[in-house]
């Protein structure tokens, strides 16, 4: 009887190490090496620096945080700049995001457009809000 | 024989392929610029091409449900049909009572389009208690009549002294079918497993009739679904359809002598 | 392997299957039985209950009662039914056209350049492709301000006002064939490829003897050789583009009007959005005898089996 299985012993390497095994497994590893550092990457936070029209840091400005919901985006939290114009908000719940500051008497920021790989994903603005008066 | 200069024919060709692939192309681009939505004339090649269209899809529907829900109804129904099939198609090879009968239902039922069914199979469907579940979703591409005989046409092929060699040596049937001829017939089964994937993967009109909850929707049905809500407002669309086609086109090209092979054995054997 | 043991002649196999015991009759039976089932339930049960439906009227909260020819006579009168039977002849006239592209293409690849297979890949690739991804890509080359179709014609100065393709009563209907022929051209090309390699070249080779030209050779020996291969094509195209329901409801949902509303796509309507079973069941009937009939006029002018085949 042995005469009949014979042929399916050794090929088990046939089987697993073919294209149709391999790439799915690729795709799979880099599917699970993306969630990985997803999740260890979405404490939701954003941090940047607030300055002013000639580039100094200002201190006591309000941003706020705005999160895209369905056509418009919608006012979800703010926090205040610190003694070197930067600030630091966590718990951004989305991935489409936009951030504008303001403080009385120097005006408002524009706002400006983030857009995330992953719901809150941590992120450094690359480039500072600015307001457009003189501290 | 003369040869005749073969620029013509590339000619031809490469415009015909371009006919092809360009609506791949214009969807590919749109999907990571989005841009010729708003802008006329269109630009050929994507201005700042980014992947946040991707994103948006992911979060705007349940993307990985509905792949998921895709992937379980497939391999449910790639795994029925391999087994029911084989099956099907061994005892079409031996002589039997009755086969003749057999033989011209099967040939019968390979005319009534799947379509013509619709309102009695959604009607015994639920009869059965299986609307809105995977294996409702499934039933009735359980078993293809045309992979049976794809099936019959590679066991026959399989020389019968090996079969009664094996009945000599006393093996039970099930471990003739088993040992000897699956392996025999595994060119038949590729074309099955194609056929199935192709047919349960792009299945639309079954699932838009028996499923009731979004928790239960393929990904056509996201994808048409999709379109009714998001329509042409911006390139998430796109990047959705490109999500939905992907696994597609790579298993096609992972596969591609296996998948003609298949399609035409499937077509001709039949 | 087994190969070793003594071969036994092929009749005494016949005869040790003969001998089929009831135990083996009754494994046999098993074994179709799964398959058996399937095809019980989804095929044929189903033409009967549409056959019995259709002559009943009936919707999931009333009694079924039988009202004879009813159903069949409202189909007489109906304008959508007999708007969507004839979209739906006009989508089979259209398969030649698309089978006639396919076959220029088959003897393009067929001959002996180099990259064929890729040129093969790439014209087949649309084929297994899902219909609602194709339909929507359509969708979107065919829209009025910003599709590729009206850029070009635009372009060339076909034309000065973009053309509204899926919003013309005109345009509607051959739109959506263009498309199908779109996805199905590399189907129809694998076929007749397939028809093509199987014609013996001592055939061609005698031709050549015999001074035969290029177009001789065309219409004397390919088309009719092909015959059963270009049948075959047409009856699974017919049936495939016939049956084409995720198109046509994703790219126009049959409109404008009823434009491009064909059998399948009414019957949908009928049973899933009006929920009038019964009339739905008798438009059926009629969708399937038509479709038999036509499966059959195409196999008798093939003169051969090339119908009875369906890739669903």
């Amino acid at each position: 009887m042995e005469a009949y299985s014979g042929s399916r012993q050794h090929g088990w390497r046939k089987w697993l190490l073919n294209r149709f095994v391999l790439v799915p497994a690729a795709i799979l590893a880099v599917a699970g090496a993306w969630d990985l550092y997803a999740s260890a990457h979405d404490d939701g936070l954003v941090i940047g620096q607030v300055l002013d029209a000639q580039g100094k840091p200002v201190e006591g400005a309000e941003v706020t945080l705005w999160v895209f919901s369905f056509t418009t985006f919608a006012e979800n939290r703010s926090v205040k700049t610190g003694s070197d114009g930067s600030f630091r908000i966590t718990g951004n719940p989305s991935h489409h995001i936009q951030l504008s500051a303001a403080k009385p008497g120097i005006g408002a920021s524009q706002r400006i457009p983030i857009r995330l790989y992953f719901r809150s994903q941590n992120t450094k603005l690359a480039a500072p809000l600015v307001l457009p008066g003189k501290a | 024989m003369r040869r005749s200069p073969t620029w013509p024919i590339h000619l031809a060709l490469i415009a015909v392929c371009f006919v092809m692939l360009v609506p791949f192309y214009w969807v590919l681009k749109t999907s990571v610029s989005g841009e010729n939505i708003f802008t006329f004339p269109p630009s050929i090649i994507p201005r700042n091409p980014h992947l946040f269209y991707y994103v948006d899809v992911w979060y705007a529907i349940p993307f990985a449900r509905y792949f998921l829900n895709s992937v379980i109804v497939s391999v449910i129904t790639i795994a029925a049909n391999v087994v029911f099939n084989a099956m099907a198609g061994y005892a079409l090879t031996r002589e039997f009572r009755g086969k003749g009968f057999i033989l011209i239902l099967f040939l019968s039922c390979m005319m009534v389009p799947f379509q013509a069914t619709i309102i009695p199979a959604y009607l015994i469907t639920g009869q059965l208690g299986l609307l809105n579940s995977y294996v409702g979703l499934a039933l009735p591409q359980f078993s293809t009549i045309i992979c049976i005989f794809v099936f019959k046409a590679s066991f026959d092929a399989i020389p019968g002294s090996l079969i009664d060699a094996a009945k000599v040596d006393g093996l039970p049937e099930w471990r003739i079918v088993w040992t000897i001829m699956l392996p025999l017939a595994k060119s038949a089964m590729a074309t099955n497993v194609i056929l199935s994937f192709i047919w349960s993967w792009n299945n639309f009109l079954w699932p838009l009739i028996m499923t009731r909850t979004p928790e239960m929707q393929t990904l056509p049905l996201g994808l048409a679904r999709f379109l009714s809500y998001q329509e042409d407002t911006t390139g998430a669309l796109y990047a959705f359809c490109i999500m939905v086609l992907a696994p597609g086109i790579l298993l096609f090209l992972l596969a591609q002598k296996e998948f003609i092979q298949g399609l035409t054995s499937g077509a001709t054997k039949g | 392997m087994a190969m070793a043991l003594p071969a036994a002649p092929e009749r005494r196999s016949t005869s040790f299957l003969r001998k089929a015991t009831t135990r083996q009759a009754m494994l046999v039976w098993c074994f179709l039985a799964p398959s058996l089932l399937v095809f019980l339930l989804y095929r044929i049960l189903p033409l009967a209950w549409n056959i019995v439906l259709s002559f009943q009227a009936w919707s999931p909260l009333k009694p079924a009662v039988f009202i004879g020819l009813e159903n069949y006579e409202e189909m007489l009168t109906d304008e959508v039914f007999w708007q969507s039977l004839w979209n739906t002849v006009f989508i089979i006239l259209s398969a030649p056209v698309g089978i006639a592209m396919a076959l220029g293409l088959a003897l393009l690849v067929n001959s002996n350049i180099s990259g064929r297979n890729l040129y093969r890949t790439l014209i087949f690739l649309s084929y297994p492709l899902m219909t609602v991804a194709v339909a929507i890509i359509w969708r979107w080359m065919y829209d009025e301000r910003v599709g590729l179709l009206n850029y070009v014609a635009r372009l060339l100065h076909l034309t000065d006002t973009p053309i509204p393709f899926l919003n013309s009563f005109f345009w509607a209907l051959p739109s959506v064939v263009v498309a199908n022929i779109w996805q199905m051209l590399g189907f129809y090309m694998i076929i007749l490829l397939t028809g093509l390699q199987n014609i013996p070249s001592s055939l061609f080779e005698a031709a050549e003897i015999d001074g035969a030209t290029a177009s001789d050779r065309f219409w004397r020996i390919i088309l009719p050789l092909l015959r059963p291969s270009i049948f075959l094509c047409f009856v699974i195209g017919m049936l495939n583009s016939v049956t084409s329901f995720d198109l046509v409801y994703v790219m126009t949902g049959g409109g404008p009007g009823r434009a491009t509303e064909i059998l399948v796509t009414y019957i949908y309507k009928l049973g899933f959005v009006q929920t009038r079973f019964d009339y739905a069941a008798a438009v059926t009937v009629v969708f399937f005898i038509f479709l038999i009939t036509v499966a059959w006029a195409a196999n008798r002018i093939s003169g051969g089996n090339a119908g009875a085949r369906d890739m669903e």
